[in-house]
């Protein structure tokens, strides 16, 4: 089987005093065996929920998975106990995180952080651990490994700390690396040397990735297939290539003409009106009508499903046979009335 | 047309001092280290580089918000350096700041109204409460916020509605020259997109001037006219958008450059990967400073410090390449 990871349905929320307000409204999605699937969307439309939801991390947030499974090698995760979960996390299938700074332990040195991990997944000696950690800190680019392991988190610089996050997040070979925003807290150049390490170790190891980022940029640069998410659901998913030569989605599109590219010599950015609107405040019907301009009467009283096109999932009414739908509404509602 | 030079910065300094332990040896960092550019009336200097090279410092050495160690600041020919804080008070009005995260450069406890009435109250206390609220309800109208908002507090608004909002207080004074550090740097590409035609239309309608520091070239390229590439306190390129952009010529600009992901799949480019870290402004490189980092390093870089040269009309670069 070539599906290494496949969400279904999921949905995940946090509690409110009136209740469970859901902020992930039944995502499906898959990842492939070496293959890097990017999840794309402004900030608050669900990602970092998703990626939390898929290690099963949610606890400190406090989030729940309300709905729906996420099969890692034919097992479903959130089945499993906290103690089984443990066996999988930073082992199969690891994580890295936007600010390093947060999910790396201040007080111990780089060394010993790397060797523990890899001493509580891989059955090596400390010796044995120590050599495999400098050999990982070597293939994430890191000059002078054998002193870095030396050193403390705050010795090291951003993009430093970053490199040593993946070189802790690939020391057990995980089949799959799940990174959030791995890059946004870099500059440019050092974030070119991050995504260029990512690339190289995902070859070799025929990782799968679910590389998370709201920079359109990166997603070109690095993936192959994307999903592009708006107000907690996928609206879109497509080839990289597909998706920026021939986006569906009025979201999608509209996102990508607001990015500035370099030798484009336009005066005026296209601009998205409006903003996203917050989870306790859902328009009914499609969550991008208020901003769409294409914007119909049924867009307003129906959500649209994902409609599967070959290869290109889109969620919109302009793509689906709405008539019907009309009638449908029309007939339920003068019924009722 | 003869140009008209609004602001002129020369050979500017600024040295901070590291607050270290009070036994050990005093060290400091060189944060704008012997900048120089022009800006023209009308026209937005974007100035780029990587966290820390001293961008924000050249913006607030510029509008007085700091002092300069050495070097001139001319504004409209006189020097603004070495002027008393009395003297600064004139400079104030047509200088304005526009910040990266409009949420820390507005007060929580105050109303917008307030907020955006409280400059007219400093510098005209004798206008009338009324004219002072028809100035601020238009100013807001042309940034994109509608007048019943006036009585809102701040955390009330989105990021892109305060960003506007902060725009509009940076308007109030008519402004000659506003300098805008990361504006659209905390907003998403849908809002940072209708922030940055606000900002091009005001420049249009109120005859801005901008100084505009931003970490993103692609940003930068869009707004605008010329461009100043810093790194570790001093500018390696100051040339023309186009001349940056299409044919940059420092080696920095070039990896700088390379590095901006493309939002295009079919773009496949010549990606210069920098090696090594970006290193320490307080302990910068002797020679040029990028010679630990630079592909094309040669022997005299290490030792000799390269000064901005003229290598094209509206294009100087610090390389001894050139
Ligand atoms: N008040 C200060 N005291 C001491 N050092 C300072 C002070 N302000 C800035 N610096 C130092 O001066 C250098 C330049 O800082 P500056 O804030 O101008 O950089 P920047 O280019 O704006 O960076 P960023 O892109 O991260 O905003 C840095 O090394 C910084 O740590
Ligand atoms: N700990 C939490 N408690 C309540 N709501 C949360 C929490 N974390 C995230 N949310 C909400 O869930 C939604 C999705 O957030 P997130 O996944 O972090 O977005 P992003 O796509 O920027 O990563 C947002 O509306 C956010 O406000
Ligand atoms: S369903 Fe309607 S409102 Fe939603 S994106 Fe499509 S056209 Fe726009
Ligand atoms: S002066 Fe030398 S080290 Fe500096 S940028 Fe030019 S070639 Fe590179
Ligand atoms: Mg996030
Ligand atoms: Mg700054």
């Amino acid at each position: 089987m070539n599906q290494l990871l496949q969400v279904k349905n999921l949905k995940t929320g946090f509690r409110k005093e009136n209740g469970m307000q859901n902020v992930v409204h039944g995502i499906s999605f898959h990842v492939n065996k070496g293959e890097i699937v990017g999840i794309v969307g402004e900030s608050g439309c669900g990602k970092s929920v998703t990626s939390l939801s898929i290690m099963r991390l949610l606890h400190d947030t406090p989030g729940e998975i309300v709905d729906g499974s996420v099969m890692f090698k034919g097992e479903d995760l959130t089945a499993l106990s906290e103690r089984q979960m443990k066996k999988y996390r930073g082992n199969e299938l690891s994580m890295i995180f936007q600010e390093p700074m947060t999910s790396l332990n201040p007080v111990l040195k780089i060394g010993r952080q790397l060797r523990e991990t890899i001493q509580l997944h891989l059955n090596m000696s400390k010796k044995e651990a120590h050599q495999h950690a400098i050999s990982m800190l070597k293939s994430v680019g890191i000059p002078r490994a054998e002193d870095v392991m030396n050193d403390y988190p705050h010795q090291l610089s951003g993009g430093m700390r970053q490199r040593v996050m993946i070189a802790i997040a690939i020391s057990c070979n995980p089949s799959l690396l799940i990174a959030d925003e791995p890059t946004t807290a870099l500059d440019v150049t050092i974030q070119a040397q991050i995504l260029s390490v990512l690339k190289d170790v995902q070859k070799q190891n025929e990782m799968g990735i679910l590389m998370i980022t709201h920079d359109l940029g990166v997603v070109a640069e690095v993936c192959d297939r994307v999903v592009v998410m708006y107000a907690g659901r996928i609206v879109e998913s497509a080839t990289v290539e597909e998706l920026f030569a021939a986006p569906k989605h009025p979201y999608t599109k509209g996102l990508i003409a607001s990015v500035p590219k370099i030798g484009q010599g336009i005066n005026r950015l296209y601009s998205i009106p409006g903003t996203v609107p917050s989870p306790s405040n859902m328009p009914t019907g499609c969550k991008f009508a208020p901003r769409c301009s294409q914007v119909m009467e049924i867009c307003k009283i129906k959500e649209p499903e994902l409609i599967q096109m070959k290869e290109h999932d889109c969620r919109c009414w302009l793509y689906q046979e709405k008539e019907q739908e009309v009638e449908h509404i029309e007939k339920g509602s003068s019924a009722r009335g | 047309m003869k140009k008209e030079v609004l602001l002129e910065v020369k050979d500017v300094k600024k040295v901070f001092p590291l607050s270290t332990s009070w036994f050990a040896e005093k060290k400091y960092v060189r944060a704008v280290d012997g900048v120089s550019f022009t800006i023209n009336k009308g026209e937005t200097f974007g100035l780029v580089g990587e966290s820390g090279c001293g961008k924000s410092t050249t913006g607030r050495l510029v509008n007085g918000l700091i002092k300069v160690d050495e070097g001139e600041v001319n504004y409209k020919g006189n020097d603004l350096a070495n002027i008393s804080e009395k003297e600064w008070k004139k400079y104030r009005k047509p200088m304005q700041m526009i910040f990266q995260d409009p949420y820390a450069s507005l007060s929580p406890r105050m109303k917008i109204k307030d907020i955006l009435m409280e400059p007219l109250t400093i510098h005209f206390p004798k206008m009338s409460s009324s004219e002072k609220q028809s100035i601020v309800k238009e100013l807001l109208g042309k940034c994109g916020i509608s007048e019943y908002h006036l009585e809102k507090y701040p955390h009330e608004f989105s990021g892109g509605q305060r960003q506007r909002i902060g725009i509009a207080r940076s308007l109030i004074l008519k402004p000659e020259l506003i300098i805008a550090d990361e504006p659209v740097s905390a907003l998403d590409v849908s809002i940072q997109s209708q922030i940055l035609n606000l900002m091009k239309d005001l420049q249009e309608e109120y005859e801005l001037t901008y100084l505009f520091i931003s970490h993103d070239l692609s940003v930068v390229e869009h707004i605008s006219d010329r461009v100043g590439v810093m790194y570790l306190g001093s500018l390696v390129e100051v040339a023309s958008k186009q001349a940056i952009f299409k044919e940059p010529k420092h080696p920095y600009t070039k990896a700088l450059l390379s590095s901006i992901p493309q939002p295009d799949p079919k773009v496949k480019r010549e990606q210069i990967v920098l090696q090594g870290d970006i290193p320490s402004a307080s302990n910068p490189p002797a020679g040029c400073k990028f010679h630990t980092r630079c592909p094309l390093a040669m022997d005299i870089c290490k030792k000799e410090v390269a000064q901005l040269q003229q290598v094209a009309e509206d294009q100087q670069v610090a390389c001894h390449l050139y």
